[in-house]
Parts: structure tokens; C-alpha cells; sequence
């Protein structure tokens, strides 16, 4: 082969949240970007689907940038479940990056810093590299060393792929690393042609039986084909972020031993800004722009939605998810009431999917999903009650119910949850609207009661 | 036939042929890399021969001509197989990618970046390490 595709090693992190949303596999759109009724753990919501399968193809064709949409909804009506959906359809190629507002407030970093930090780990760089190796198979080596012992030494390395066989004469730089690196017949081996490095790359099936014993980190690997001096290209996505990490590593040493924490000063930032730029304009990058998703998005005070406004103007921006299930609010850091806590100037901006609550059948899917999630079998009669219990407290909740019934019933060696594992937990763990009910009955024996103070405003 | 099986037929022509075509630029970058390796031992031979004239074998018949000739001669072999090879590897990935597009496969994640440089990649090679 001339140029050798190695496959794309994926670069940029993704942050999980493991557990509530782990059985999501995508949108559950099909090819007309339809929703399907369920579809890779998603279940209903289906108008929201479809305007978040809109959003993720121009994510895709990399039509919108510097755009920002909002997810709102009541909790626990699968808000996150569809940011979620959105990253895993945007596939490995495209970073999704996703936060919680509240990560925003730590001692270490301003809170400015980490919304940028988040930002610039949203956008991909695409890359190239391009080497010219030479890759065959060792025949032979042969070392002349002069008998004084000193002195330069000589030698000759036979390489050899399927199609060819050819002789190298070696300086002594050669022989040194090809030594070191021990190197000898029947591996297969790399030289790169501009540094001259040399790498194993294992051994030649070929040579399987060379020997009885061999290490159990003993790759065996076919004998290269085609041509020994080969151009090997690499394509590597990297993140705006972890570019600027490396360079503001050369600043202090702090940032070696903490890995990427600290504050990256702008000026680092305007440099890379303007480094990438310039590949951009000579065709040596590819700027792709990914998703950030801030969770909880009315955690975010009045300076982050004026930094969040500015951000998106730039032109290395990434697609801003957000999603809350606030009402008409207080926007955090200033006496001001705003839908969803965020400011109007913000909202103006924003293309916004509304999530509906859940219907019994609805529910009942849900609830199904998650048991296959967390393998745990559930009775007919114990479904029904369980659907109940999601419908008249919260799906959460109900959620919670599955694996903690699932306990239950392997303590008492059952196969199958049934409904009076379901009571047992269910009289065991208190939902919300109990736990307020015990609340209001027995308030006067709790502690640092103040029974005139406002509810948590949740509308 | 009909006109249905006759386009199939005829679509399926043109993704052989433009196949034909990656395959034998293939090869022959393979038989020029191995000609150009053929004269690169007979530069370093000829670094060691300490005669005046030397047997070059062309065809079925061995000429004996000066050395500093005949590695002038090769030299100027070497510069043309580099080119020619370059040449090549350039018109294969036109191929590649005109054989992907009939395929109706996407093209190749930046397969029409060009490299960085090597001081570039030096820059920012410990990211690519992990």
C-alpha cells in the first residue's frame, strides 16, 4: 500500500455520567430522521427527538457553529437523556463534552476559566501526519566489529517485504539503536526515514516456530507488503484544550504534576487561536466544531450567561447544549426573575426543545429498558405496580426502586422480582412527596426547624 | 436484458475498472521502490570498488564503463524514480478517492489535509502518544 491508513485513535475525552443514562444509544431516528416510538433507550418525547435529530445533522454537516440550544422540560422527562442521545449519534469523530453547572464553582480555577476550558475541550482539531518509513521484515543482520574494539563498526541489514528483498548498508548510529532496540532476524521492523528511529513491530509469523519458549508479549505479525519504503499518514484529532495544556506546560511545572488543572493564560489561548488559524488557511487542519452540554444550566450566574453570550460569538466555538427544568426563576447573582434562570438577552439566542412528562405506557417502556440495563428481572404484577409507583411519585424514583428491589430479591434467592419485593423497598425508602409529608408531621422534633422560611422554588 | 440489469452491469464496470486502476498503481510503486532499491546497492557497492572501470549489466549484456559515470548515471536514475514515485502516490489517492465516491463511501476523515511539519509535530507529539 502507498499510504497507510492507520486507524483514527479517538483523542478527546468523553465524560460519562455512568449509571441513570448508560442504556442510551442514540436518538432513535430513522433515516427521515423520523422518531421511532422506542428506539436505543429512547422512549416518546418525540416532537423533542425530532428537533434534536434536526439540530445533530447540522452538527454533523458542520453547518451550525457558535449556536446554542436549550433542553427544557420538568425533571425526570429525559432532558439529559437526549443530550445524551445527540452525543452518542454524533459518533467518535465529533468531541461532546459534558458538564454539570455546578462544576463550575471550584477554589482552583475562576469560573470563567473552567467555562473555557470546557469550551476549547469541545472543539476538535483535525490533523495530519506524514512519515516516510521503511518497513520490512529483518533477513538478516550482520556486524563487523573491529577487533581492537574500539573504532566504528559496519554492518548490513537485509529487509525484506512480500514483493522484495534489499540490503542497507548501516553506520554505526544504526547498528547502536538497532541493538538496543534488539533487534534481530524474523522481526518486523519500522525505520523511520527523517529521524531514524527504529521500532519493532513484532515478529514474523513466519518465524512462529523459531523458538519453544517465547514471552507472552510476543506479537507475531505478518510480513509487510508491497513497497519497503512506504509513506505512512496519520490523521489525529486533538482538542483545542489539550494544545493549549501542552503549552502553558512549558510556563510552570505546576501543571505537570496536577495534569490540566491551573489557568491557562489568555495569551496561550490567542497563540494557539491563531496557530490553528494559520493551518487552517494552509490546508494542515480541519476544525470541527463539537458539542458542550452543560447540564443544570440555571446553576450558572449572571457573569457565566454574559461569558456564555460572548463565547458563542467567537468563531472557534462549539455547539452549546443546555438544558434545565426551571421555571420562571431567578437568574443566580442578581434579584432579576427570567424563564429558566436564564437571562433574556441569552434565551434570545437559543433554540429551545421542549421535553413533556412521560404517559403510563410511556413509563412502563422506560422501566423495562432499565431493568434489561441493570439486569434485573421483574414480574408482569410487580411492572404494573412499579409503573404505578413512577406515575404517582417520579420516574426517578421508580428508577431507584429497580435495583433496590432487585437486592430484595436475590437476598431472598427469588429469580424475579415480584410485587412484594416492590412494597418492601417501597416501604423501606421514602420518595419525595413522603419524605415531606414525615416532614410536615413531625418538624418540631428536627433540628434548626424554621417552618416560616420560603420552599425551594422549583416551579 | 433490461435497461435496469444494464446500468447495475454498467455501474459495476466502472467501480472494477477504477479498482483495476488503484490496484495497478499500487504495483507498480512497488516495482519502482524496488528498482530504487536495486540502485541503492549499487551506489553503496560502488562507494567499496576501488577499480577504475566497473561491469554494469544492461539487459543480457555486461559494458564496462568508468565509475564516476556510471554512479552519475544512477544518480540521475534515483532522482527520476523518486519523482516518478511521488508522482504516483499523488494520482492514488485521486483514485482512492474517485473508487470510494463510485462505492458510495464517504471520503476518507481528512485524507486532503496536508501534513504537518515536522517541527510542528514535534510541538504537540505527546498528545499523540497516549
Amino acid at each position: 500500500m502507498a499510504t497507510t491508513k492507520v486507524p483514527e485513535v479517538r483523542d478527546i475525552t468523553r465524560i460519562e455520567r455512568i449509571g441513570a443514562h448508560s442504556h442510551i444509544r442514540g436518538l432513535g431516528l430513522d433515516d427521515a430522521l423520523e422518531p421511532r416510538q422506542v428506539s436505543q433507550g429512547l422512549v416518546g418525547q418525540l416532537a423533542s427527538r425530532r428537533a434534536a435529530g434536526v439540530i445533530l445533522e447540522m452538527i454533523k454537516d458542520g453547518h451550525i457553529a457558535g449556536r446554542a440550544v436549550l433542553i427544557a422540560g420538568q425533571p425526570g422527562t429525559g432532558k439529559t437523556a437526549i443530550a445524551m442521545g445527540i452525543a452518542q449519534s454524533l459518533g467518535p469523530d465529533t468531541p461532546f463534552t459534558a458538564m454539570a453547572g455546578s462544576e463550575i464553582f471550584s477554589l482552583e480555577m475562576s469560573k470563567t476559566e473552567s467555562l473555557s476550558q470546557a469550551f476549547r475541550k469541545a472543539i476538535g482539531v483535525r490533523i495530519k501526519e506524514e512519515t516516510e518509513i521503511i518497513e520490512g521484515e529483518v533477513v538478516e543482520i550482520q556486524i563487523d566489529r573491529p577487533a581492537t574494539g574500539t573504532g566504528a563498526k559496519v554492518g548490513k541489514l537485509t529487509l525484506k517485504t512480500t514483493e522484495m528483498e534489499t540490503i542497507y548498508d548501516l553506520g554505526n548510529k544504526m547498528i547502536d539503536s538497532l541493538s538496543k532496540e534488539k533487534v534481530q532476524a524474523g522481526d518486523v521492523i519500522t525505520i523511520d526515514k527523517a529521524t531514524g528511529k527504529i521500532s519493532k513491530l513484532g515478529r514474523s509469523f513466519t518465524r512462529a516456530r523459531d523458538y519453544d519458549a517465547m514471552g507472552a508479549q510476543t506479537q507475531f505479525v505478518q510480513c509487510p507488503e508491497g513497497e519497503l519504503q512506504k509513506r505512512k499518514e496519520v490523521v489525529h484529532t486533538v482538542s483545542l484544550h489539550e494544545i493549549d495544556v501542552i503549552n502553558s506546560r512549558t510556563q510552570g511545572f505546576l501543571a505537570l504534576f496536577s495534569g490540566d488543572t491551573g489557568e491557562i493564560k489568555a495569551e496561550v489561548r490567542e497563540q494557539i487561536n491563531a496557530k490553528v488559524c494559520e493551518w487552517r488557511e494552509e490546508g494542515k487542519a480541519e476544525i470541527i466544531p463539537g458539542v458542550l452540554f452543560i447540564d443544570e444550566v440555571h446553576m450558572l450566574d449572571m457573569e457565566c450567561f454574559s461569558f456564555l453570550n460572548r463565547a458563542l460569538e467567537s468563531d472557534l466555538s462549539p455547539v452549546l447544549i443546555m438544558a434545565t427544568n426551571r421555571g420562571i426563576t431567578r437568574i443566580r447573582g442578581t434579584n432579576y426573575q427570567s424563564p429558566h434562570g436564564i437571562p433574556i438577552d441569552l434565551l434570545d439566542r437559543l433554540l429551545i426543545i421542549a421535553t413533556s412528562p412521560y404517559t403510563e405506557k410511556e413509563t412502563k417502556q422506560i422501566l423495562k429498558i432499565r431493568c434489561e440495563e441493570e439486569d434485573v428481572e421483574l414480574s408482569d404484577e410487580a411492572h404494573t405496580v412499579l409503573t404505578r409507583i413512577g406515575m404517582e411519585t417520579s420516574l426517578r424514583y421508580a428508577i431507584q426502586l429497580i435495583s433496590t428491589a432487585g437486592l430484595v430479591c436475590r437476598k431472598r434467592k427469588g429469580t424475579e422480582v415480584q410485587v412484594e419485593d416492590i412494597k418492601r423497598v417501597y416501604s423501606l425508602f421514602l420518595d419525595e412527596a413522603r419524605s415531606s409529608q414525615y416532614m410536615k408531621e413531625y418538624q418540631d422534633s428536627f433540628l434548626f426547624n424554621e417552618t416560616q422560611a420560603p420552599t425551594m422554588d422549583t416551579s | 436484458m433490461d435497461a435496469v440489469s444494464q446500468r447495475v452491469l454498467e455501474h459495476l464496470t466502472e467501480v472494477e475498472e477504477a479498482a483495476e486502476e488503484v490496484l495497478s498503481s499500487k504495483q507498480q510503486v512497488v516495482e519502482l521502490d524496488s528498482r530504487r532499491n536495486r540502485n541503492r546497492e549499487a551506489l553503496s557497492a560502488l562507494r567499496t570498488e576501488d577499480t577504475e572501470k566497473v561491469k554494469v549489466c544492461f539487459g543480457n549484456m555486461f559494458i564496462k564503463l568508468p565509475k564516476l559515470k556510471t554512479r552519475e548515471m544512477i544518480q540521475k536514475d534515483q532522482e527520476q524514480l523518486d519523482k516518478e514515485i511521488n508522482e504516483l502516490r499523488k494520482g492514488l489517492k485521486a483514485k482512492v478517492n474517485r473508487l470510494n465516491e463510485l462505492q458510495g463511501k464517504p471520503e476518507l476523515r481528512g485524507y486532503s489535509l496536508s501534513p504537518l511539519s515536522t517541527e510542528e509535530i514535534k510541538a504537540i507529539n505527546s498528545l499523540f502518544k497516549r
